[in-house]
């Protein structure tokens, strides 16, 4: 049975990520973010915080709660050694996590803007 | 090489600002903060340097995107920086710059410095302590647990690089600037001591692919473990990313808290490191969580057991 997207844990409302922003998020209690969602050219993306960086898989990538982002908002950067990554498809650019992909979060928006863990089971079939 | 530690280290950085507020906020003092960047010095005056990664006058960076510039090397005279111009110079460019400094670059492509060392001498206690059976560390009437004190860095105590090749840069180390192993990780690479210091190590090398290359991580030493844990539960209450410990560590024995940094690097609060001569034998053992440390903790928020009885 279809739940309804209400019954989703709600994150924020999408107009608290401003274009090339950042937020972090702790849905399940566990004291430190477990995901982050960046906006870029207007869309929301969701990923895990845990850097896929040989050796140091799940590492936290912020440096300051919800510091995700390079300055100007174009890349995500893991803090722990400055590797980048594609906001929109999460592959890693040249450097220490080159062609490894962050694991993305299914996030749901509803009409009113409330941005939704996990997927909006009504819209399937 | 009379060589006896690490003076600065400079970074070409994405966001300056970000940067200075976090060493301000690790404690370092700062120096000439400006939009271009500034210094954030120890109380022994080694410093973290923050400039733009477009600054003209840094050393190029590395291919991998690593903010690292320069790593400078202090060295106990003149002498010996112009003996280590000398070595370098028979098969690379040294620069000599104004100040009697020289730069040039290590066998994995580092930016490195050397310079007659900023160190001043410190004459401070380490952190005191009582135990049955020893003298009092503290007199009496003398608190342990003041949540109030000031704490700043003492001193830069060492650099962790990334490299491509451990074992080629560890013979550019040891051949050419007479570091020698303090003990190593066989899995990974060593950790070197320059002749100068009896520190366990100011560099340590962890062989990695070449896509990698650059810092793991620097620290600074602190007065004792107490000061490291307030140090780091205070950068933590600011709301900066934990990344490991606290704990310490086996291989130089020192207290350990690792954060996330601007920098792209992980930034270290130590305290307490082992000192060697050259009678030590050099330990070697394939790095692994057991071998790491002896403890590693994480912070919680403060609580009180049993409530308020009251
Ligand atoms: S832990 Fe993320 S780049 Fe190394
Ligand atoms: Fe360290």
């Amino acid at each position: 049975m279809a739940s309804e997207p209400q019954g989703l844990p709600f994150l924020c409302w999408q107009q608290q990520i401003e274009e090339g922003k950042s937020l972090g998020f702790d849905p399940e209690h566990r004291g430190r973010d477990s995901l982050f969602i960046v906006r870029r050219h207007g869309k929301l993306f969701a990923w895990r915080n845990a850097c896929p960086h040989k050796g140091y898989e799940g590492a936290p990538m912020a440096w300051r709660k919800d510091a995700y982002l390079n300055q100007a908002g174009t890349h995500v950067m893991c803090s722990g050694h400055g590797a980048l990554f594609d906001p929109e498809t999460g592959v890693g650019l040249p450097g220490p996590c080159s062609g490894r992909v962050l694991e993305a979060i299914t996030i749901t928006v509803t009409p009113d803007g409330q941005v939704l863990l996990g997927a909006d089971q009504t819209k399937e079939i | 090489m009379n060589i006896v530690g690490l003076d600065s280290l400079v970074f070409g950085v994405d966001d300056v600002a970000a940067c200075c507020q976090y060493l301000t906020d690790y404690g370092l003092l700062p120096k000439n903060v400006c939009a271009e960047g500034g210094e954030f010095e120890a109380l022994d005056g080694t410093s973290i340097v923050i400039r733009h990664r477009d600054d003209a006058s840094l050393p190029a960076p590395l291919a991998t995107g690593s903010m690292i510039r320069k790593t400078i090397h202090g060295c106990a005279d003149q002498a010996t920086v112009d003996a280590i111009a000398e070595e370098l110079g028979r098969d690379r460019t040294v620069l000599r710059l104004a100040d009697g400094a020289i730069e040039s670059v290590d066998d994995m492509g580092f930016a490195i410095g050397f310079q007659v060392s900023v160190r001043k001498p410190l004459d401070l206690p380490a952190e005191a302590i009582n135990a049955p059976g020893a003298a009092p560390g503290r007199p009496a009437n003398v608190i342990g647990a003041d949540e109030s004190i000031e704490i700043i860095p003492r001193s830069l105590s060492h650099i962790v690089y990334f490299v491509p090749d451990s074992k080629k840069a560890e013979k550019f180390y040891i051949e050419r600037l007479g570091f020698r192993v303090a003990d190593r990780f066989t899995n990974l690479g060593p950790f070197l001591r320059p002749a100068g210091t009896l520190d366990h190590h100011t560099i340590f090398l962890v062989n990695t692919p070449p896509e990698m290359q650059g810092v793991e991580h620097f620290t600074f030493h602190l007065g004792g473990p107490t000061e490291l844990l307030l140090a780091g539960k205070r950068f933590q209450d600011k709301g900066y990313e934990s990344f490991w410990g606290p704990g310490r560590h086996i291989y130089g024995s020192n207290w350990f808290w690792y954060f996330n940094s601007p920098m792209g690097v992980h930034v270290e609060f130590d305290a307490d490191m082992d000192l060697h001569d050259d009678s030590w034998t050099p330990r070697e053992i394939d790095a692994s969580a057991d071998a790491s440390q002896i403890f590693n903790f994480t912070l919680v928020n403060k609580w009180m057991p049993g409530g308020d009885p009251h």
